[in-house]
């Protein structure tokens, strides 16, 4: 399968402090946009098409907080959102808002936006229910009464061994 | 808890995981003493969290480390070449189960599989038949279903497909085990909930881990001192050349020194390596025991990789035991195959967070999103084989990056052996044949993840010249220093490593206490 490739996802050991978000960011602040753009460029990264806007909305979040933990940063992303929006990403169709990411796939802004936002948004619970993932399971004593074995589109397997001559 | 002075010398081991907490419950229960030093916090069952990032953060090993080399990982997760727990009971807090043997011919790779080019394979200097009986015994400590009377798993979902599959395509020596997780109630741990979160802990307990069962059973015995949040960061000698005492950092990075008679280094691989070179000396200018300039070289991390399959019908793989699945069929030297060596498959399950993080790195766009978005469709295994080991795949001290000590990080460098690409291609094939077989409707060729099996960085050979330690596991060059951990292994063999660990701790137990009594230690 082809897939489109960023690079490194960001995933690994720094994590992102909470309250990174509490400056007033020159160019992100609330109104400047900065978030909408985020969104969609979320939605067109990762286009789960029955999904509604909340998730998206707290993984831009999050990649504003991790943008917001320094100075360089913070202005580097502000740089490239209002480039996109210069150039109205907001107004491209799919396709095209997909084009014109994957030729700003290999900058660094990119790299940041899709790891951050990929590790928010894959960890977040409405997201697992919506993709049929139960999350914690112990305080409900786990699966061995709901159904840790209730596929049954194939026949019940052996778990033995093989006993035969091989 | 005991109390060992400082200035008394010490029966001292480093590492409390699958090696070191093996060791100091084997030598405690023969009546020794011991010190076990821990770099990680003592966490316990009802600490760990059913929650895939809160519980990495929480247990991982995250001091920095760098990389270097041709893998993927290098690229992709940089800061993160293995993921290993820092902790109470070590990387058995976070292991899932499997516990195979290694065979015959993999003690001895050498001579089986021939002169390999690039490769430095040497065999090991023990035998199957010697190791049979602490296998046996490992096999009992960890409760290892399928042997010793030990019932097997039931089926969960994941496993109904993998082995509907695995028949469909002639293999016949499927199961659900060997795997060190209750199914029935056994040596005072309940039987398994299916909870899905191994990686994560388990809370129930029904998971054998060295903090469940060794740690509380050798502090039992009134003869274990445990210092957790203790980072051994030099181990010393006397001017004869004999271990002497190791310095350790409390948590506030406070140094304190534990005098010793004997050391054992059980940090795991990388750690193990990075402790010895960084306690050279005049008298070992290489690094502690390194007179052979073999440690941190021929560093292994098997073979791996994992294939995602899609269906059109829910299969929900979170559900149940992690690793219960196990296919053999391919574990066996087969050169018409086009590589030396065999593997194993093995069912695994993420939950999303890591599927997204792990399932190709980087990725985005449409065509990753139908990966997440099949989920709940989805089936999972994991790809396990032996590696080639290579002198130059090794652990050094980077000359760049320097820990929360101010002490040089392990710098891992890795590049793939063209027996591992033949053998991993070839076993991504075999893997998508047996999915196609049940109807998978799409597949994902998944890279290895961070190393889960660090192997071989201070390995036994017969010959000094040719490794670290001799077949006890004792160091060459220092008649009181001993690994106790996989660093020791000489090949890495196609199984999960951590019942051999354990089966070598419990020889190397017996062999440390008999040398006591000899007065030869
Ligand atoms: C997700 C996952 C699944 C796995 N599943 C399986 C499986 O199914 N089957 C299998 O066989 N194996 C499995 N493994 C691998 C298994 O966990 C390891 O092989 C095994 O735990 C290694 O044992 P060890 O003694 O070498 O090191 P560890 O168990 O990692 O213990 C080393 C300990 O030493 C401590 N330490 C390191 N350096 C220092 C220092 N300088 N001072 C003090 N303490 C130090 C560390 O904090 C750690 O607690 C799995 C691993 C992971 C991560």
């Amino acid at each position: 399968m082809e897939l489109t490739k960023g690079s490194a996802s960001s995933v690994a050991v720094s994590t992102v402090a909470e309250d990174g978000y509490r400056r007033i960011p020159l160019g992100l602040e609330r109104g400047s946009g900065s978030r909408k753009m985020l969104k969609r460029m979320l939605r067109v990264m990762f286009p789960h098409k029955n999904f509604g806007d909340a998730p998206y909305e707290r993984a831009a979040e999050a990649v504003l907080a991790l943008a917001c933990e320094k100075p360089g940063r913070q202005v580097a992303f502000a740089a490239a959102i209002q480039e996109l929006m210069n150039m109205s990403f907001e107004t491209l169709d799919d396709d095209a808002a997909l084009e014109h990411l994957k030729g700003i796939a290999q900058t660094d802004f990119f790299k940041q936006v899709q790891g951050r936002a990929l590790l928010a948004f894959y960890d977040d619970p409405e997201v697992w229910s919506l993709l049929g993932y139960e999350g914690e399971s112990f305080d409900k004593g786990g699966y061995i009464d709901r159904g840790f074995n209730d596929l049954d589109w194939l026949p019940d397997p052996r778990i033995e061994e093989y006993g035969g001559e091989q | 808890m005991k109390s060992i002075p400082l200035d008394e010398a010490a029966v001292v081991i480093i590492g409390s995981g699958a090696g070191g907490g093996t060791l100091a419950y084997e030598l405690t229960k023969a009546g020794i003493e011991c010190v076990v030093l821990e770099a990680g916090p003592y966490l316990k069952n009802e600490d760990y969290e059913n929650d895939e990032w809160k519980a990495f953060h929480q247990m991982a090993w995250l001091d920095p480390r760098t990389t270097s080399g041709s893998w993927r990982i290098a690229r992709d997760f940089p800061a993160l070449p293995a993921w290993i727990v820092k902790a109470v009971g070590g990387t058995t807090t976070h292991w899932s189960g499997a516990t195979p043997r290694f065979k015959d011919y993999e003690f001895k790779a050498r001579s089986t599989y021939g002169e390999v080019e690039g490769a430095s394979l040497l065999d090991w200097p023990i035998t199957l038949e010697e190791m049979e009986p602490y296998y046996d015994r490992a096999e009992i400590a960890m409760g290892s279903t399928h042997r010793h009377g030990r019932p097997a798993l039931p089926a969960n979902n994941n496993y109904k497909v993998f082995a509907n599959g695995a028949e469909r395509v002639g293999y016949k020596l499927y199961a659900t085990g060997p795997y060190a997780t209750n199914a029935e109630p056994y040596d005072g741990r309940p039987a398994s909930i299916q909870d899905g979160f191994n990686f994560q802990g388990d809370k129930s307990g029904a998971k054998w881990s060295i903090m469940v069962r060794e740690i509380p059973r050798a502090l039992e015995t009134g003869l274990l001192d445990l210092r957790p949040d203790s980072h051994v960061v030099r181990i010393t000698h006397d001017p004869s050349g004999r271990a002497d005492g190791v310095i350790y950092a409390d948590k506030d990075g406070q140094l304190h020194r534990q005098e010793a008679k004997i050391v054992c280094v059980a940090g795991n691989s990388i750690e193990t390596a990075r402790l010895l070179l960084l306690s050279d000396s005049a008298m070992f200018p290489k690094g502690l025991a390194n007179s052979s300039d073999q440690v941190g070289r021929n560093y292994m991390r098997h073979l791996t990789g994992s294939v995602y399959a899609r269906f059109d019908k829910p299969v929900r793989m979170y559900r149940g035991e992690t690793m219960a699945g196990i296919i053999a069929d391919e574990a066996q030297h087969d050169p018409s195959r086009g590589f030396v060596g065999g593997y194993y498959m093995e069912t695994i399950s993420l939950g999303p967070a890591f599927l997204a993080a792990f399932v190709e790195p980087g990725a985005w766009g449409p065509d990753f999103t139908r990966i997440m978005e099949a989920y709940a469709n989805t089936a999972g295994m994991w790809i396990v084989g032996e590696d080639m080991p290579q002198a130059t795949n090794r652990v050094t001290l980077s000359q760049t990056m320097r820990d929360q000590w101010d002490l040089p990080v392990a710098n891992v460098h890795f590049d793939d052996h063209a027996n591992d690409v033949a053998m991993r291609n070839y076993a991504y094939g075999k893997a998508e044949k047996l999915y196609e077989a049940v109807g998978a409707t799409g597949c994902h060729r998944t890279p290895p993840y961070p190393s889960t099996h660090n192997l071989g960085t201070c390995r036994m050979s017969e010959r000094p010249e040719d490794g670290v330690v001799d077949r006890w596991g004792r160091a060459h060059d220092v008649p009181n220093l001993f690994v106790s951990d996989g660093s020791v292994m000489t090949t890495g063999a196609a199984a999960n490593p951590t019942l051999t660990i354990v089966a070598l701790a419990i020889r190397q137990a017996e062999y440390i206490a008999a040398e006591l009594k000899r007065g030869n230690l």
